[in-house]
């Protein structure tokens, strides 16, 4: 009896340790990966916005998503990657990189962006908003 | 269901990425929606069916261990609970969860019932994250597989206290 008692006691210290340590360890992980977070998911952006910010295109991504997000026709991403557009449409960037350009490691997705600055260096710089007058 | 069946095959993570997908075209969202709920659900019925059909043999090895008995009866009255969440709480349980239902005798379709909810739940929580946060699915896998081990943490910690108290109240009474 005294046995089963002592081994409960130690099962009991055990737990809470155990508790701790996954608690504090896991804990400082959850913590770095929210500091990482930096809010907001790289979706394409709403109607009348456009992503400018060419250091978010990931490997994983597809020409069209892309294309949506930084509004550009994918035809000029297919035509700067000279690939055909209907066969490689839902390919991520990583498959056609391996697919085209095996012994260019990250050759697509730097093509890409150099396409997309390329593009909006040739639009129309938009006229800044006049400032609004405060009201009285 | 691999996952639901003990397999290290992080099938959150591909949950998470899934959404990402879905968002950019490349999955079709109420499709991969229905087969991932469908094949988590057999996945967990195939292990609630391995306790299922251990419940013997653990009965002849601890039925005359009171312990073995309290912790039995103690599930049952908290097993609905314990089912909800660890499908998409605290998820690394679940399996064990799913073989002491099979094996303490837990009525079949009650554990359908609290396992169906939950894994609606685990699908739309985790897809709708990776849909949602797109590119940063991987920081999302990482911040949830995180704070699922700090959930367990505080689980043991507190289950620990309990007993702690338990001991102290007897102990008072004696």
């Amino acid at each position: 009896m005294a046995g089963i008692r002592t081994r409960q006691r130690w099962m009991m210290i055990g737990l809470i340790i155990i508790g701790i340590i996954f608690t504090a360890f896991f804990g400082m992980r959850a913590f770095r990966a929210f500091k990482k977070f930096d809010g907001h998911g790289h979706r394409p952006p709403p109607q009348g916005k456009v992503e400018t910010d060419v250091e978010l295109i990931r490997d994983w991504m597809t020409i069209p998503f892309i294309a949506r997000t930084y509004q550009v026709s994918p035809e000029i991403i297919f035509e700067a990657l000279n690939i055909p557009p209907q066969k490689d449409h839902d390919k991520s960037l990583k498959t056609i990189n391996d697919e085209y350009f095996p012994d260019q490691d990250g050759f697509v997705v730097s093509a890409i962006k150099e396409t997309i600055l390329a593009n909006q260096a040739s639009l129309p710089p938009t006229a800044p908003q006049p400032p609004t007058a405060p009201a009285p | 269901m691999l996952g639901a069946l003990g397999l290290p095959v992080g099938a959150s993570a591909v949950l998470i990425a899934a959404g990402a997908f879905s968002q950019q075209g490349i999955l079709s969202w109420p499709s991969t929606a229905l087969i991932g709920l469908a094949g988590a659900i057999l996945g967990d019925m195939f292990s609630f069916g391995m306790g299922h059909y251990a419940k013997d043999a653990m009965q002849r090895r601890f039925g005359k261990s009171p312990t073995w008995r309290n912790a039995r009866i103690s599930f049952q009255k908290q097993a609905g609970l314990a089912i909800f969440f660890t499908r998409w709480l605290i998820t690394a349980i679940a399996i064990p969860t799913n073989l002491i239902a099979g094996g303490s005798g837990y009525k079949f379709t009650r554990f359908l019932i609290y396992d169906i909810s939950g894994e609606i739940m685990w699908i739309l929580l985790y897809g709708g994250l990776g849909y949602w946060f797109g590119s940063q699915w991987e920081l999302v896998y990482d911040f949830i597989s995180n704070f699922g081990g700090v959930l367990l943490g505080l689980v043991l910690f507190g289950f620990g206290i309990r007993e702690v108290i338990k001991r102290q109240g007897k102990i008072k009474k004696s």
